[in-house]
């Protein structure tokens, strides 16, 4: 009883009540050391093939000789295709595949973004394994262009050279599905779509063939041109669309067959240099975490992953000594892993962060850091709940100068006792809801015309469209708080509300985000957290000293507002293509196309859970303008 | 009637070869053994298997139709199946009875009978049909065989469609053969090479065939192997199975192409039919006639091949053979030589001439739509290739319990026209764990159109237990049978076609995850229990009353005790005061 009472009188100790903001400079401080101890031998484990039956790299492959004259032969074919019709395209690449004894089957997509026409042709083919019973099917694709736009000559030669040395093989448990894609992200996507029977029949054409469920998809890009180029490294690319990502055996398989059975080595994250250093693997893991947290497509393997279909982009990168017949032997070799599988793979994670092609840390590890950061936000929130329920602090009796007024006082009586109480501190302060609720609802709501705006505006008045929502945004919450305090609005009361509640909603949305998408979680809650800490600058109660004057104050709340509009998410998303030299209009097409083609919802994130937060707080200070 | 007097007890074999596109080979193997039914019921078999004859018997089955398949049929290159598709079964095993009896419930019981032996007899998990996997079909089966009393017949259908179909199986297949695969056709019947095959099935049909009107009936055992070769891959040693890259001079370059040089070659596509014998693709030469065939009616004529007049066929045998044609040259038979090895060698050959492979009447394919762990749909897409009929079919499924249709989504479209083509529906929904889920629908097509049939579906979740140890695999749901009703057919068998088997991945729990959760609950328990229990237990004394063990050691702590009791008597007897 006494340990209870003791608690509960700590309600009102003044301390606990200053100690929520270190709290959550604390949590902000750990969650970020976290993130940075991790690329630490102690706090990050070598990668290691949980699965048995992948076996990867215990069978000897056969793909050299003869295949590799032919090989040669589909990339001149390949290359004289680079300038033909789409359909001649296809018709050409589906007689290679005939000739080889496959089904072959295309597909017409049509997508509309940004005022953009994406169309074109996916060719694929089946084979048929002898010892397959049609329930499952691996994919090997080569999208007809890369990327970075180049014509992927090798890759596609490559997959019609395997797809005829497959067929030779009596041992396929599954079927073998070879894409050729029309590109490189929506191409994959309207095929897998199609393949699931989700796609929109009016601009997509259904598959008419099919196999059984899909178990893995790697896919390869290879654009050297007809005369060959030796490459140094493979480049595995892993990030599916949303950030979700590939189980980690499947990567683990690829990069060991790559470089234990084949001698290649292995890269990601676009990082030709490592040497395992700290700062090394730091700057792996976060751009990892920056390709993650945007959710982008970084390949033609992106698709299949929301469909639970394990897929990596092998990617040629460097000059060196490796040639075609090795990336030929490494797809061979994984093909035979992938073959062995008896269940769809689900032994290794699924939630990592790799920091080299052989060290990872995994959700328990890496998890904390987010939410402690999430966490901060809920912590403010509760402290500014409890603060908006209290009324203005009693002064201390000995501080009060005579010439100001004296507190009211009230007599209490209470088992004979009589005491003197100052009035402020019995009544019950009621708190007025309705305008912080309506504040963040309508501040949720406003983030859906961005959303709406960038999604389906064209790519020529793009920039406009950028440029005005920059001004807009930037420009909002000063003439919010200028409308409201025509109305004598936000009471202090509302004014810690509106924060309160905003604060709340930021930190419930981050703390769910982060198990589903972890970095972006983590940027965010990064890019917010000065919200935690902004309070709005009152004038001062009429019966309280003023330690600031009418102008500091108005000048102290200007400072934090053009420090808050700083980080409009709008402001860092400018800041951050120019840092990298993006063109911004190409990363608004890109998210468009993402909405519409690959179902990104990152901007949605964005524009209804960053914004409105920004933009609550950005109003809570501005108002100390027009107090 | 001429032939059921003279194949009356007696044994019938057949091999039709048939050279198939894509250089594959169609094998069709044939053996029909006959009883009498008064021989058969008086246990005195000649022929046919005693093994399988008391089977039937002890369970009262009057015609059995298994089936143990593998692969796929590729009907739009392959065209029609062997034997209208009557002859094969969905991919697994496949078992269909009419079983005599007075009731459902006794028909029922013969039948776990039935499967228990079978599964015995062939080494196959027949016996895990159980009420959930067995239905009763009304429309897709009829009985072949003629029954005279069909009111206590009762048909009764189940299949295994994750059974892998392997060479445990063609043993005692082979072992019910008269010559067990030591003489005639079935001595071609190797295991490495049938499950090579790209295709393959393997079915006994039991039947009575009754005189028209008199009494006297005959039992007759078919067994039939149907298998489709890839040529090139069957002709590689068994020792040396590896298609290691060919070296590049026996590849056929196209010298044409502008590039063509010592290092790049685009290979030409074979024209020409391939070579091949029989002693190369089968593994194994075939041993001679098997003695118990005819000597010299149509029955004697056991290896037929099925190619153009113009391609050469020749024979290799150090003994006597026949040869003759028929169906204008395309058919040649061969009366085989008793005792000798006997070859066919068909050299390679550039065709002028092909066979027209008759049009399947159907073509099928089904698949999943959808993903996730909650609900999916089923999509059916059913084609009639003729210009001119109309198809007429029953389309039977067959559904695991835990995969749950809602029928009111079932939706059957027509590319054609608007109309509905589902004439009759028959379904029997499942009971969670007792019964799956029975739908039959007779539907109709119009030429040169697809119907397009789909429904939605929930999976159930569920128990632990429930699970098999390759639960992330998925759930084999059997393949779809469609019966052909309108068809032209004299054939008491019918034309079947069935659809691949589907893979349902099911919502599966983290099978670890239970250790876990049991690990951290015994570690909770231990320490809060722990804490109680020793609260509970354990008796607070004031430090000054524990005066008495201070230094005392031994002796101390034996005093202590002692006071202890005392302090228990004594305390007892005052309160009883």
């Amino acid at each position: 009883m006494a340990l209870l009472s003791s608690i509960l009188a700590l309600r009102r100790d003044a301390r606990i009540l200053k100690l929520p903001p270190y709290l959550s400079a604390l949590c902000i401080l750990v969650g970020v050391v976290w993130l940075l101890v991790l690329p630490l031998n102690e706090y990050s484990r070598n990668t290691y093939v949980s699965e048995n039956a992948l076996l990867p790299g215990q069978v000897h492959t056969y793909f050299t000789g003869s295949e590799h004259n032919i090989f040669r032969a589909y990339r001149h074919e390949v290359a004289a295709l680079v300038d033909k019709p789409v359909q001649e395209r296809s018709q050409k690449l589906g007689d290679i595949f005939r000739s080889s004894s496959l089904k072959v089957a295309t597909q017409i997509y049509e997508y509309h973004a940004s005022g953009r026409n994406i169309s074109n042709q996916n060719v694929y083919a089946i084979l048929q394994g002898p010892r397959a019973d049609a329930t499952e099917a691996i994919v090997l694709i080569a999208a007809w262009t890369n990327m970075a736009g180049e014509i992927n000559h090798s890759g596609v030669a490559l997959v019609l050279t395997l797809a005829r040395y497959f067929k030779r093989w009596s041992l396929w448990s599954k079927d073998i599905i070879f894409l050729i894609s029309g590109d490189s992200t929506s191409g994959p996507q309207a095929w897998v779509d199609a393949y699931h029977d989700s796609h929109s029949p009016a601009s997509i054409e259904p598959l008419s063939i099919k196999s059984g469920a899909l178990q893995g998809a790697v896919a390869v890009d290879y654009p050297a041109g007809p005369w060959g180029h030796r490459y140094d490294k493979l480049h595995v690319v892993y990030d599916g669309v949303n950030g979700q990502l590939p189980n980690l055996d499947l990567f683990n398989t690829a990069v060991s067959i790559a470089s234990g059975q084949m001698g290649i080595g292995c890269t990601l994250q676009r990082m030709w240099k490592h040497d395992d250093s700290y700062q090394e693997r730091l700057q792996t893991m976060l751009r990892g975490m920056i390709s993650q947290g945007l959710g982008h497509a970084s390949g033609p393997h992106s698709s299949f992953i929301p469909y639970h279909i394990d897929a990596v982009t092998l990617q040629t990168v460097g000059d060196g000594w490796h040639d075609e017949m090795s990336l030929g032997r490494t797809v061979e070799s994984l093909f035979r892993s992938l073959n062995n599988l008896l269940e769809h793979l689900h032994q290794s994670f699924f939630f990592y962060l790799l920091m080299q092609a052989n060290r990872f840390v995994s959700i328990g590890t890496y998890l904390p850091s987010a939410m402690l950061i999430a966490v901060n936000f809920t912590i403010t929130s509760i402290a500014l709940w409890v603060q908006s329920g209290r009324s203005a602090p009693v002064p201390n009796p000995a501080s009060i100068s005579s010439k100001s007024p004296k507190p009211d006082m009230t007599v209490a009586k209470k088992d004979g006792a009589v005491t003197l109480v100052p009035t402020s501190s019995l009544t019950i302060i009621e708190r007025r809801l309705f305008l912080p609720l309506a504040f963040v609802g309508g501040a949720h709501f406003i983030g859906l015309l961005p959303l709406y705006i960038f999604n389906n505006t064209r790519q020529t008045l793009l920039p406009t469209a950028f440029n005005s929502t920059a001004i807009f945004t930037i420009l909002l919450p000063l003439l919010t708080a200028f409308a409201l305090s025509l109305f004598h609005r936000p009471t202090p009361q509302e004014t810690t509300l509106i924060q309160c509640l905003s604060l709340l909603l930021l930190g419930m949305f981050l703390s769910a985000l982060a198990t589903l998408n972890f970095s972006l979680s983590f940027l965010i809650g990064i890019f917010a957290s000065p919200l935690s800490f902004i309070r709005p600058i009152h004038p001062p109660q009429p019966n309280t000293p003023s330690t600031l004057t009418t102008t500091n104050r108005k000048a102290m709340s200007a400072v934090v507002s053009v420090l808050l509009a700083a980080l409009n998410p709008v402001v860092v998303i400018r800041a951050a293509t120019f840092y990298w030299g993006e063109d911004i209009v190409d990363v608004l097409v890109q998210a468009a196309e993402g909405w519409h083609v690959w179902g990104l919802w990152t901007q949605v994130v964005v524009w209804l859970v960053w914004w409105p937060a920004w933009f609550a707080g950005s109003v809570v200070v501005t108002a100390g303008l027009f107090s | 009637m001429r032939r059921l007097q003279s194949s009356t007890s007696d044994y019938y074999e057949r091999l039709l070869l048939r050279p198939l596109p894509q250089s594959s080979l169609l094998a069709s193997f044939n053996f029909r053994s006959n009883e009498s039914s008064t021989s058969f019921e008086q246990q005195n078999f000649r022929y046919f298997p005693r093994s399988l004859g008391q089977i039937l018997q002890h369970a009262h089955t009057k015609e059995l139709h298994l089936r143990f398949s593998l692969g796929r049929w590729d009907a739009a290159s392959w065209g029609q199946r062997p034997w209208d598709g009557a002859r094969e079964g969905g991919t697994g095993v496949e078992l269909w009875a009419w079983v005599e009896a007075q009731s459902e419930e006794e028909a029922f019981s013969r039948w776990l009978t039935l499967t228990n032996a079978l599964s015995g007899l062939f080494c196959a998990s027949l016996n895990f049909i159980d009420a959930t996997k067995t239905i009763r079909p009304v429309m897709s089966f009829q009985p072949e065989g003629d029954h005279h009393d069909s009111s206590n017949l009762h048909l009764l259908h189940g299949t295994l469609p994750h059974e892998v179909v392997c060479t445990e199986n063609l043993t005692p297949f082979l072992k019910l053969l008269p010559c067990k695969g030591k003489a005639g056709i079935s001595s071609l019947l190797d295991g490495h090479k049938l499950f090579d095959a790209t295709w393959q099935t393997m079915s006994i049909d039991v039947r009575p065939i009754c005189e028209i009107g008199g009494s006297e009936c005959i039992l007759e055992m078919e067994q039939t192997v149907d298998m489709v070769l890839d040529v090139d891959r069957s002709k590689r040693p068994r020792d040396n199975p590896i298609p290691r890259p060919l070296p590049i001079e026996e590849i056929a370059c196209d010298t044409s192409k502008h590039y063509n040089a010592e290092d790049t070659c685009y290979p030409l596509d074979k024209s020409a039919e391939p070579s091949w014998n029989l002693t190369e693709i089968f593994g194994r030469p075939m041993k001679g006639a098997c003695p118990l065939t005819d000597e010299e009616s149509e029955g004697s004529k056991t290896v037929c091949i099925n190619v153009p007049p113009e391609r050469t066929v020749q024979v290799n045998t150090t003994g006597p053979y026949v040869e003759t044609k028929q169906a204008d040259d395309t058919v040649r038979c061969y009366k085989l030589p008793t005792g000798v090895d006997f070859d066919l060698l068909l050299p390679e050959q550039q065709m002028n001439t092909a066979l027209v492979f008759p049009q399947p009447p159907l073509f099928a394919a089904r698949s999943i739509n959808g993903h996730g762990q909650e609900r999916g749909s089923v999509q059916a897409v059913i084609r009639n290739p003729s210009l001119t009929e109309a198809v007429e079919f029953v389309y039977l499924e067959s559904l695991p319990w835990f995969m749950k249709p809602y029928l009111h989504t079932l939706r059957a479209r027509l590319s054609t026209s608007p109309g509905n083509p589902i004439k009759e529906t028959y379904y029997r929904p499942a009971v969670d764990r007792h019964r799956g889920t029975h739908l039959e629908l007779r539907m109709s097509i119009p030429p040169d159109s697809t119907l397009t049939l789909t429904y939605d579906f929930d999976k159930a979740i569920l128990r632990y237990t429930e699970y098999p140890p390759d639960a992330n695999r998925g759930f084999d749901v059997a393949p779809a049978v469609i019966r052909l009703i309108s068809h032209h057919s004299s054939a008491k068998s019918g034309i079947y076609l069935r659809t691949t088997s589907l893979l349902l991945p099911l919502p599966t729990p983290d099978f670890s995850m239970p250790y876990n959760v049991i690990i951290l609950t015994s570690t909770v328990m231990a320490l809060g229990f722990g804490n109680i229990f020793n609260l509970l237990v354990r008796r607070f004394v004031g430090a000054d009353e524990v005066q008495t063990m201070g230094a005392g050691g031994l002796k101390g702590v034996i005093k202590g005790k002692i006071e202890r009791l005392k302090a228990r008597f004594l305390g007892k007897g005052k309160k009883d005061q």
